[in-house]
């Protein structure tokens, strides 16, 4: 009792700071790329999708809250559906309840930001409250169904499709994002980071050429590559795959900083 | 996810597609009742604490996830490699795609106008920082919920402000004439999520027969009435799993 009372206190705080935070970039995301807003395109995307229809959103995000409704019962987490559809979808329909211009409430900050922290308070309580109820045979099911499926969704799927998108952007955005996301993979163990950075770098080069700006951008890029490459091991765990003998002072580098290779 | 079929908009104001652009400039301020773009709300400044609000709260969440198990604010697979490495001790996985997708999204973000917060704040702050931080031993933050909140929000502070700087010295700097892909990152992004759908039905046919049909049914049922198919796949999954539950390993 005093565990539930303790996650459902806490649960109410987390969510009306994520509520806020979320809601305030979502509806800032509107005003991009004069204002810097936060997000992401398919939120942004999803929100012009139901435009106008307080019941259209409030539906929309009602299908995501059993996707994350059925995974915090599974596995505990509550998925990235909930600051990216759910509290901006839902906070959208209360705040455009009575009054249906776009100016006023979704693409308003300050109205966003407090119907947000009010969605966000209530979800985020019930969904982490709510999972010890559920019965032992749903969590199984939610587990063993969402589990695989989103693995896949992370690996391989969502690099195929940056990837595809990288390759016909052009060729220079593809041929960065192909040998940025192969290193990335190898390097972070997912190779969308590695994609995006391509496609940014890429179109940078495209539209700017050897400028101070894009000069810097890749210097960046490849300071990342190496640094997560020795924070994971990667170099040690090439040699022993190469089957070189590796340097017993790297070997003892690795130790000390306890970067050994994990898998 | 399937906000790309017509079938995410089922309310009368369809406006199809077009993510973005359209509604971009008809929404400069206009309106007493709405912040005008030199107000707080729309100011350079509060975008950092807009950030430090939400990474205060996803940080939080990683603090539940690491001391009740529940309440992480990513998605299943990415909390799986921090719930790995809590088990095995070893965050190298966690941490290096964490920071991997904070980094791509920090330098995404400003060029675009829009920083992704998936990537950025709910796998870098809410997975790969604690995954660093446990890593290097130091396990209060995560431990206690009054010391969780300020260290989420002084990292998404010192996010926000990153951005900041960055955006002065490319985006708004006077020579530019780039948008650094933003267009290329939104097909992409928008399409990603399409997939969940068909992805949870094939789990769930892998898992047992009868979950399977029901995951098919579900999402059959609501792509005729026009919903996203992915909340038909799970709903139909799990309704199914309860009346017929999967045998253990």
């Amino acid at each position: 009792m005093n565990q539930t009372l303790t996650i459902l206190l806490e649960s109410a705080v987390i969510g009306a700071l994520i509520g806020f935070g979320a809601s305030a970039g979502v509806a800032r995301m509107f005003h991009a790329p004069k204002v810097q807003g936060m997000g992401a395109f398919r939120t942004l995307g999803e929100l012009n999708a139901c435009e106008n229809d307080p019941v259209a959103h409030f539906s929309f995000g009602f299908g995501f809250f059993f996707n994350a409704w059925a995974s915090a019962v599974g596995t505990g987490a509550l998925t990235s559906d909930v600051d990216h559809r759910i509290v901006p979808h839902w906070a959208a329909s209360l705040a455009m309840a009575r009054n249906r211009d776009l100016a006023e409430t979704l693409h308003n900050p300050r109205r966003m930001a407090f119907f947000g922290a009010g969605v966000g308070v209530v979800l985020v309580s019930v969904l982490n409250t709510t999972a010890a109820s559920i019965p032992h045979s749903l969590q199984k099911v939610a587990a063993d169904v969402l589990g695989p499926a989103s693995e896949w969704l992370i690996n391989p799927v969502m690099p195929i499709v940056f990837w595809m998108a990288a390759v016909d952007a052009g060729r220079r955005t593809g041929g960065w994002g192909t040998v940025l996301g192969g290193l990335a993979h190898v390097v972070m163990g997912n190779a969308v980071p590695g994609i995006v950075l391509g496609i940014v770098v890429g179109k940078a080069l495209d539209d700017l050429g050897r400028t101070r700006v894009t000069r810097v951008l890749v210097g960046a890029v490849v300071a990342l590559f190496a640094v997560s490459a020795v924070l994971r091991g990667v170099d040690l765990q090439l040699l022993h795959q190469m089957k070189v003998d590796a340097p017993g002072w790297l070997e003892e580098f690795h130790r000390a900083t306890g970067t050994e290779p994990t898998d | 996810m399937a906000h790309a079929e017509p079938g995410a908009a089922d309310g009368a104001a369809a406006v199809p597609e077009g993510p973005g652009e359209a509604a971009a400039p008809a929404a400069s301020g206009r309106g007493a009742k709405v912040p005008g773009e030199g107000s707080f709300w729309l100011s350079e400044w509060a975008f950092p604490v807009f950030v430090a609000t939400l990474a205060a709260g996803i940080f939080a969440g990683t603090h539940l996830y690491y001391v009740y198990r529940t309440g992480t604010f990513s998605d299943v697979a990415v909390t799986a490699m921090l719930k790995a490495g809590m088990e095995s001790g070893s965050y190298g996985a966690a941490a290096a795609f964490g920071a991997g997708f904070l980094f791509a999204r920090v330098i995404e973000g400003p060029m675009v106008g829009i920083l992704d917060i998936g990537g950025s704040l709910q796998t870098g702050v809410g997975i790969g920082v604690p995954a660093m931080l446990l890593a290097a031993g130091v396990t209060a933050p995560l431990e206690h919920f009054w010391l969780a909140l300020p260290t989420g929000a002084a990292i998404g502070f010192a996010i926000g402000a990153l951005i900041l700087v960055i955006r002065r010295a490319t985006v708004n700097s006077s020579r530019n004439t780039s948008t650094f892909g933003a267009d290329v990152m939104m097909g992409a992004g928008n399409s990603a999520g399409r997939y969940l759908g068909p992805l949870v039905i094939i789990a769930a046919a892998t898992a047992s027969i009868p979950v399977g049909l029901g995951s098919t049914l579900g999402a059959a049922l609501f792509y005729w009435w026009k919903k996203p198919l992915t909340g038909g796949a799970i709903l139909g999954a799990m309704l199914f799993g309860l009346f017929f539950p999967l045998t253990g390993k």
